[in-house]
């Protein structure tokens, strides 16, 4: 939306910034709970993580302590009709994570082990088994790690999908808007001053919901969390014809491989690029490109047949322990958080629609992502 | 003045400003590469022709001023690489290469960028089929190749190309069905008022449309293909008058060359991170140079048709001035031999870009086009997005062309959007009320144009792949 400039400042219930999966179902939530939102973004939204990541569904490359909330996320992309009001085309299919030497092979059975205690039907397989399941694989593996529950979703088909959702909901979009500060209100809430308004947007209560930018603007809140921006390198090729069908990995995670209905193949698994989020500006670093590209042809022989057809980078931020905040930042109840998830693109929806149920009164269990388990505000209690 | 600086110069592009510039940077005594991604220096105009057009098309300037500049080139001591291209680069201009041995770097050095101009083209309902061709494909395809694109042709779009190609159908012993031109004819016959100025052209006009006149060719001007329908022996082909669309005349040819104009190349040149503007008058996004071709990056020029289109004869002034400004900048010639070598070329281009300048117009005159495009034709054609979709992402609140990308796939296949992304911006435009500037441009990703993926992983075995740390259990 162009931004307008406004006389009297908007007051919201809440005020969500970051409009990404995690923020967006947030807010979708939250407006058909009867709240009146607005959800801001620096840029248009569903432009950092939430659109340009791989789209994959996975249970083997999330963490293990959160695969309850993956499975959960799963289900609500395939049956993402009946909550968004359009079917994304999300796929099921099922996924192999590779084992090509003994070492990898080792790692591969304690990842599945652990995953297994968690809830997820992950088995380890013969080679044999694995060629059968998908008989585009390097046959030389030692052993894969076969899981029922993966699946796919092509990226690009969501941010579309949500911006319709988030209108027919009547959530109030305040798109390519850079946040400046955050300020407590006085007489409650706060004053979201955004750079091309003059009078900020108010909320009762805020969500930070910005991914790699967390960091930042928690430490306006009091917070100091030193957040982890990883700039994860993707590869697209050129339409090919099929030559697989499941989503593939190998033992240690750094790979994901999988081919879209149109026929191009996307290859991804966390292969690390360069640059700063806060200068701007990232970068392909050639050597990585090389490895991850190599790594996908070894698992899948018959890419030697395919055209790289574009490289990207997209930013994922993780926390000191790997894992989620989801939660209240203060005691009043005012202020949320909702990101650092790892594998947030399967769960996102799920992470997101259970911050909306607790800030709507409910009580799920976030105890393990509490976001003030880190530090506790500087005492000086929230700038101003 | 302190010791001159003669580290290396890169030229990206062997076109007539290229090219010039690579031979006078030499002479200054740079170590100079220049890159081509064709096997032979002379660019789209000065293109080295294939044996059998040598026999089949007339002699022409082309030729025998490519010859010229390849035989130029060849006695210098510039370092050429032929069929290659650049696929990417870094912030600090490292360049990423490939070329007949596969995939290669080039340190960081000064680049100039001579990468020329790129044929705007603007969609109709039915233009897919493989019997419509680019009015400058049709021009290589004749010239360079002596092979028609069909026995009868009708040429259409806007700019000077068209007449040249309708003259070049007739030199081959083809026939044009019609020239269909976007452009008024008032437009024309003010630009022929300045051609004085600019005698070569003149000649060369006055030829092509005598020729043309003869023929008796049916021209219309404030016109457009409005659709194309495949039959049997060719196609069926609609003319609609753009200022009265109840008028429409049919036209039966077995092709059809159609183009919009030029707009300069600016995939290198953005993601280098200089400074753009949109040149309103020519439609289209340019570097912003200073006259010598400096940018808002001291390690990088713009010379010749990349820097905003201005024809063949100011692109060799353009190559040249630029050699000469890098030679000063590195304190290779002081300011004043700068002068000296320059009045001369300066004072030509300033007359000759008085001429080109009128020229833009013409070249845009299709700008209103994209507005009224059918919702069922087909606007990016490498992932089959149709008018319809765009308009409803659009509905939907994509206001710029990133999103719209992003949400329809439109801009996102094997050619970039170089072919979709003006009807894109001038759909947006029309629909949102926003200026090609807030609309923006697609952001150019690498590679450049599709790589062979074992050009990437070479020969390898599982043991040189450095895989890096297990991600968190």
């Amino acid at each position: 939306m162009t931004p307008t400039l406004q006389t009297r400042p908007d007051v919201f219930d809440t005020v969500i910034v970051g409009a990404g999966v995690m923020g967006a179902t947030t807010a979708l939530f939250l407006a058909r709970g009867g709240q009146k939102v607005a959800l801001v973004d620096r840029q248009d939204m569903f432009r950092a993580a939430s659109g340009v990541n791989a789209g994959t569904l996975t249970l083997h490359m999330t963490r293990a302590q959160l695969i309850p909330h993956a499975i959960r996320g799963r289900e609500m992309w395939l049956d993402s009709a009946s909550w968004l009001g359009e079917d994304v085309g999300a796929l099921a299919t099922p996924g192999l994570s590779m084992a090509f030497t003994e070492a990898e092979e080792e790692l591969l059975r304690q990842r599945a082990r652990v995953r297994q205690d968690m809830g997820a039907p992950i088995k380890v397989v013969s080679p044999e088994e694995a060629v059968r399941i998908e008989p585009g694989v390097n046959p030389t593996l030692r052993a894969a790690a076969y899981c029922a529950l993966d699946g796919h979703i092509p990226t690009y088909r969501v941010g579309g999908a949500y911006a319709r959702a988030l209108r027919q909901a009547g959530v109030t979009i305040i798109e390519n808007s850079p946040v400046e500060t955050i300020t407590p209100a006085t007489g409650g809430g706060y004053d979201v001053r955004v750079s091309n308004r003059t009078q900020p947007v108010h909320g009762r209560r805020i969500v930070l919901s910005t991914g790699a930018w967390l960091e930042k603007m928690l430490g306006w809140l009091g917070y100091t969390i030193p957040i982890r921006c990883l700039i994860n390198q993707l590869v697209v090729t050129e339409t090919l014809p099929p030559v697989m069908g499941s989503v593939l990995s190998i033992a240690n995670g750094l790979l994901s491989l999988k081919q879209f209905a149109n026929g191009s193949v996307l290859i991804g698994g966390g292969w690390q690029g360069e640059g700063n989020i806060n200068q701007g500006g990232t970068r392909v670093i050639p050597e990585n490109l090389r490895g991850n590209v190599r790594l996908a042809q070894y698992v899948v022989p018959r890419l030697d047949e395919a055209q790289v057809l574009r490289v990207w980078l997209g930013l994922e931020s993780e926390t000191p322990d790997a894992m989620p905040l989801i939660g209240a930042l203060t005691p009043d109840d005012d202020a949320f958080v909702v990101g650092c998830v790892h594998s947030g693109f399967t769960s996102g929806p799920y992470m997101g629609r259970l911050l909306a149920e607790r800030i709507l009164g409910g009580n799920p269990d976030l105890s393990a992502f509490d976001p003030t388990r880190f530090s506790t505000p500087a005492a000086t209690g929230p700038q101003s | 003045m302190s010791s001159p600086d003669f580290s290396p110069v890169t030229v990206i592009g062997g076109g007539i400003a290229g090219a010039t510039s690579a031979i006078a940077l030499a002479r200054h005594g740079f170590p100079v590469t220049l890159i081509d991604e064709q096997p032979a220096a002379g660019g789209q105009i000065f293109r080295a022709p294939s044996p059998y057009a040598r026999q089949t098309v007339p002699p022409n300037h082309e030729f025998s001023g490519g010859d010229a500049l390849r035989q130029k080139l060849a006695a210098s001591p510039v370092d050429v690489r032929f069929s290659t291209r650049v696929w990417g680069l870094s912030p600090t201009l490292t360049l990423d290469l490939i070329g007949p041995d596969g995939i290669d770097q080039l340190p960081p050095s000064t680049v100039v960028v001579a990468n020329g101009a790129t044929e705007r083209f603007l969609p109709f309902q039915g233009w897919t089929t493989p019997r419509i061709t680019g009015l400058a494909g049709a021009s290589i395809l004749m010239r360079n190749g002596g092979t028609l694109p069909g026995q009868t042709v009708v040429v259409a779009g806007s700019g000077p190309l068209l007449f040249s190609v309708a003259h070049q159908v007739l030199e081959l012993g083809g026939k044009v069905a019609a020239i269909v031109d976007a452009g008024h004819r008032s437009d024309w016959l003010r630009l022929g008022a300045m051609l004085s100025l600019d005698p070569a052209r003149l000649t060369q006009a006055t030829s092509w449309m005598l020729r043309l006149q003869q023929a008796g060719i049916p021209i219309h001007h404030r016109a457009n293909i409005s659709a194309a329908q495949e039959t049997e022996t060719g196609l069926l082909l609609t003319v609609s008058e753009m200022d009265h669309p109840e008028r429409r005349h049919v036209y039966a040819a077995e092709a059809a060359a159609c183009g919009y104009g030029l707009k300069p190349s600016t995939l290198i040149t953005r993601t280098a991170g200089v400074q753009h503007r949109h040149d309103h008058v020519g439609g289209y996004l340019e570097p912003v140079t200073d006259v010598a071709g400096r940018t808002s990056r001291s390690d990088l020029y713009v010379t010749g048709d990349a820097a905003g289109i201005r024809g063949m004869a100011v692109a060799r002034l353009r190559g040249l001035i630029t050699a000469h400004a890098i030679a000063q900048d590195r304190r290779v010639i002081s300011a004043r031999t700068y002068e000296t070598l320059t009045r001369a070329p300066l004072r030509r281009l300033r007359r000759l870009e008085a001429v080109s300048r009128r020229m833009l117009p013409l070249m845009n005159a299709g700008s209103v086009i994209p507005a009224h495009l059918q919702d069922e034709t087909i606007v990016c054609r490498c992932e089959r997005v149709k008018a319809a979709t765009l308009r409803s992402a659009i509905e939907a609140g994509a206001e710029d062309l990133n999103q719209l990308k992003a949400w329809t796939r439109c801009g996102m296949g094997p050619c970039q959007g170089r072919m979709c992304e003006d009807s894109a911006r001038g759909l947006l435009t029309a629909a949102c009320g926003n200026t090609p500037e807030e609309a923006g441009s697609f952001t150019d990703r690498m590679p450049f144009f599709p790589l062979p993926l074992t050009a990437v992983t070479g020969t390898f075995a599982y043991s040189d792949i450095p895989l890096p740390k297990a991600a968190p259990l």
